[in-house]
């Protein structure tokens, strides 16, 4: 018995020592990139009667963390109307992914607000509207008044199910600040 | 035969360095009486051999020898409640007022019903732990049957568990949780991502016919890690006598509309009685649960869980394998799916979460999806001359698929991947003298990878361990000592881009980073039990356990969603040592009055934590608070209280309470999320036998009622640290009732279990649902458990 047994458990025993050790995996990540990472936001505003489009940017091209992003601010004409048009990119990836595409495509769940600083002498209101009749915000009309500077913060929410023109409700996908300009 | 119990006895007890021994009280002065005596058939007088004598209340047991004999030797004075118990026969209880050595015979009926089946009556007996540890088996155990693990356990004084909502549930031991507690199911480390308190143990607890939680530091048996305490999941030992037996249990829960059904069967072939098998496996489906006033969208969850052992055991030597699968689908409550530090300030502002829910039992976005398989192999071989080897190897795969709301594709947002292999050696050696002990070589290798976006790099770590426990019994005195090396190599694999030192140049980026860590230690135990007298003990343990930071501590590098939170690793994190005093009051086996006070401090040197940073992360989606891996040293410090008073033959009133105080000693300030003060009344009633024929049986109702209080031992500035103050105090009315039923031949064990009676809206300091909804109200669970013999 003791000869049977013996040789079979310090069998067992160096099986399972060389399972274990045996199985040393030398898998190694592959540079993934995020699924859903945005990187730049960039507003393209275009004044009523014709002139110069112009264009502000706010741009992370490495996310969260890291480097800090790169902002251009906005700089508008008093006393005009714009046509302003928002535009979300993942730059990350080559070529760049369009993130608005998608926001249109679940227009009823998501929203983008324009917040213009106190001073800012800018109004937004919004020229586009999704199934239900609610703002979307991809295209907006600003109008500026007398020559002043602050801030205009963007917002997108995702909203599902809540959708109801509150900023308050919802899960924000991009709340970015940019320097305003109106001389 | 003999031989086979015992060998099951100690399988089963193997964590709990016990070996079975012939058994007797601790000879002491004026406990040296003997009760003795026979245990006969009623009918015919002939000795029934092999009967199981067991002593209500303490760890003694003895078995009829050939004549039918039994004896406990060593006794102390003091009433005695006897069980006596053999296959076929009916039970008989009796009650000894021991004054002097006496003979009492007892003479069993046969049990009509019970003559076809065949029941194992296995009691365990070990030498008392000296660590302190509860248990909960059998009946009370049944009883928490459609609960998660975590809150199964909260029926213990020193335990209370940390939720992320209603689905998720970790336990907490003396204040500590996650990586600093160890989960042994089946004798196995449970490895699986447990950095985060948001992954609950992926355990069925339908496999479990006995949990224990040994609180405080026992790392030299366990391994490193185990700072805080252990839970031990313990499965029945496989069918040692032949037949096959069967149980079916049947859970409904009111509150959420949980259905599980779980089945077992398992058999010892007549032809091959050397063989057993068992077979188990349980379905769960949950929807929505509900809070007084609303129910909470996306919170329902499904299990599919199945388990399998077989097992070959002779005299001298024995193998088993088991497998064991748990498989589950979870939705992430919607109401705490929230992102930039403004989404968390309004969620917190609304009287009730958004959107409003129904019930359903759909799973919707976010959901996880988690699945945990278990091998294990383990053989064992006796000799004589140098006791008995056990070893041991086993392989656990761990996925975790993390679905979010965004995207839509099939594509899961995060997949962890995580293999384990352990193998382990133990020589439990022959008794030298009063000496009984163990010593080992463990080995475990780990693999991390995932795929989607960067939470925890790819590891692998390598860990070796070796340990010597031994303990002495003489007279009045239990000591216990032991000591263990460990040595652990992690090897991590990270892109400089997944890294705070990101430069957003992709070339640079992309360089593959392989920083590696070494860690090595000891870890220690010491202690002591010292019977003041028959019915007092006084037990002391001091110990030392050690924790290497995990590799999310380590390198964690991004926004914890649901949280808010922008968390950094610290990859300069230093090893966490807790050094750990405990003593424990015990008065036993008192006829009317019974209780134990446990005090316990814990010291921990460079204990890791998060810590807010006061400037906020700024991204594309807004301002997120910041949270960085830091170290200081603390302290826990507490108490657990339990007593019990026997009002009348029926009733029974008890009382338990729960303090603990977590302190950072460094920056002389109370820790945050520390388990507040918990007190709990009990009273029950009892009754063994109910109606004509006696059809109930084991009859009883409880009411209890648990207070927990407002954390108030809190830092300055709480609110730089988290998003809002610790919530109210509450109070939950509960209440259980049980019964089993006899319909003709078969038995029928009924439960039914009513938790928060009244209702009441709370919130718990200790739920990280807490900002957005209200704990889950009224619920009432309906149990059937069916054991079948064939």
């Amino acid at each position: 018995m003791k000869s049977f047994l013996k040789p079979s458990l310090a069998i067992l025993f160096a099986a399972s020592v060389f399972m274990t050790t045996g199985c040393g995996n030398d898998d190694e990540p592959t540079p993934e990139n995020e699924e859903e990472l945005i990187t730049t936001v960039r507003l393209h505003a275009t004044p009523q009667g014709g002139g110069n489009m112009i264009m502000a940017t706010y741009k992370d091209v490495d996310g969260p963390g890291g480097q800090a992003p790169i902002v251009n601010g906005l700089q508008l004409a008093a006393n005009k109307v714009y046509d302003v048009r928002v535009e979300v990119l993942d730059e990350s990836k080559t070529p760049a992914e369009d993130i608005t595409q998608e926001v249109k495509e679940e227009a009823d769940e998501h929203q983008f607000f324009y917040q213009p600083s106190t001073g800012l002498n800018l109004t937004v209101a919004y020229t586009d509207q999704d199934s239900k009749n609610l703002p979307l915000g991809i295209t907006t009309r600003m109008t500026t008044a007398a020559a002043s500077t602050g801030t205009l913060r963007v917002i997108l929410k995702h909203q599902p199910g809540t959708k109801n023109n509150s900023v308050n409700t919802g899960e924000t996908d991009v709340e970015v600040t940019f320097p305003a300009t109106i001389q | 035969m003999r031989y086979l119990i015992c060998f099951l006895l100690c399988l089963s007890g193997l964590p709990l360095v016990g070996v079975a021994q012939d058994v007797s009280a601790s000879p002491s002065q004026g406990c040296a009486l003997v009760l003795s005596g026979s245990v006969t058939d009623h009918e015919d007088r002939s000795p029934l051999i092999g009967a199981t004598v067991v002593l209500e209340g303490t760890q003694l047991t003895s078995v009829t020898d050939a004549n039918g004999r039994y004896a406990f030797r060593n006794l102390c004075p003091g009433t005695y409640r006897i069980v006596v118990s053999y296959i076929g026969y009916t039970n008989e209880k009796l009650e000894e007022n021991l004054r002097s050595s006496k003979t009492t015979n007892v003479r069993l009926h046969p049990d009509a019903l019970q003559l076809h089946s065949i029941e194992v009556t296995g009691t365990r007996h070990q030498d008392q732990p000296i660590q302190g540890n509860s248990q909960l088996s059998g009946r009370e155990l049944d009883q928490t049957q459609g609960q998660s693990l975590a809150q199964a356990l909260e029926r213990m004084t020193g335990l209370s568990s940390i939720q992320t909502g209603p689905s998720i549930a970790k336990p907490v031991i003396h204040g500590l949780h996650s990586s600093r507690i160890l989960v042994m199911n089946n004798g196995v480390r449970h490895e699986a991502q447990q950095w985060g308190s948001e992954h609950a143990p992926e355990i069925d607890p339908f496999v479990a016919s006995e949990l224990t939680v040994i609180k405080g530091a026992a790392g030299v048996r366990y391994g490193a890690d185990a700072i805080g305490g252990v839970i031990l999941v313990e499965p029945s030992p496989l069918r040692d006598s032949v037949g096959t037996g069967a149980e079916l249990n049947l859970v409904g829960v009111s509150n959420n509309r949980q259905g599980v059904a779980s089945a077992m069967v398992e058999g010892n072939p007549a032809g091959l009685s050397s063989f057993s098998w068992r077979l188990q496996g349980t379905l769960k489906k949950a929807g929505n649960s509900k809070t007084p006033d609303y129910y909470l969208a996306n919170t329902g969850y499904q299990e599919q869980n199945f388990s399998g052992a077989a097992g070959w055991t002779r005299e001298k030597y024995g193998v088993e394998a088991f497998f064991s699968r748990f498989d589950t689908k979870l939705g992430v409550f919607a109401g705490s799916h929230v992102g930039n530090l403004t989404d968390i300030r309004n969620a917190i502002k609304r009287e009730r979460p958004e959107p409003e829910a129904f019930f359903t039992y759909a799973i919707d976005r976010p959901y996880q999806n988690v699945t945990h398989d278990l091998l294990k192999l383990k053989a064992f071989y006796r000799t004589e001359n140098l006791g008995r080897l056990n070893l041991m190897y086993s392989r656990q795969f761990n996925q975790r698929e993390e679905y979010d709301t965004h995207g839509g594709s099939e594509r899961p947002g995060l997949r962890f991947e995580i293999v384990t292999h352990n193998t382990e050696a133990v020589w439990e050696h022959k008794p030298w003298g009063n000496v009984n002990g163990s010593m080992g070589v463990t080995y475990m290798y780990q693999f991390n990878r995932y795929e989607g976006r960067f939470f925890v790099p790819f590891y692998q770590s390598h860990t070796a361990g070796l340990f010597w426990i031994e303990r002495w019994d003489r007279g009045k005195w239990h000591v216990e000592s032991g000591l263990r090396y460990d040595y652990r190599n992690l090897e991590a694999k990270l892109f400089r881009k997944d890294t705070p030192q990101k430069t957003g140049d992709s070339d640079l980026d992309n360089e593959l980073l392989t920083p590696t860590h070494r860690f090595q230690n000891l870890s220690g135990t010491l202690g002591a039990i010292y019977d003041i007298g028959p019915h007092l003990n006084l037990s002391v343990n001091a110990a030392t356990a050690w924790r290497s930071p995990t590799t999310s501590e380590l390198y964690s590098n991004g926004i914890h969603h649901g949280t808010g939170t922008y968390e950094y690793g610290n990859a300069n994190l230093d090893v966490e040592r807790a050094y750990n005093f405990t003593a424990t009051l015990a008065y036993i086996q008192n006829q009317r009055l019974n209780g134990e006070v446990s005090v316990y401090r814990n010291y921990i040197n460079n204990y890791i934590y998060q810590a807010p940073d006061t400037v906020p992360t700024l991204t594309i989606r807004g301002a997120f608070l910041t949270a960085r891996q830091q170290q200081a040293d603390a302290t826990f410090t507490g108490l657990d209280a339990s007593v019990t008073y026997q009002l009348t033959d029926h009733l029974l009133l008890g009382g338990k309470a729960s303090l603990v105080r977590g302190y950072n000693t460094s920056a002389n300030e109370y820790l945050i999320w520390i388990p507040t003060d918990r007190f709990e009344g009990n009273l029950r009633y009892s009754l063994e036998k109910l109606g004509a024929q006696e059809t109930f049986t084991e009859n009883f109702v409880s009411v209890s009622g648990m207070r927990v209080s407002k954390q108030r031992n809190l830092p300055d500035n709480y609110l730089a640290r988290d998003y809002a103050l610790p919530p109210a105090g509450y109070f939950l009315l509960n209440a259980e009732l049980g019964t089993t039923l006899q319909l003709g031949k078969q038995q029928i064990e009924l439960g039914l279990m009513g938790r928060n009676l009244l209702n009441t809206a709370y919130r718990d300091y200790l739920n990280r649902f807490r900002y957005y909804a209200d704990e889950v109200g009224r619920s009432i669970t309906l149990r059937v458990s069916i054991p079948l013999n064939f």
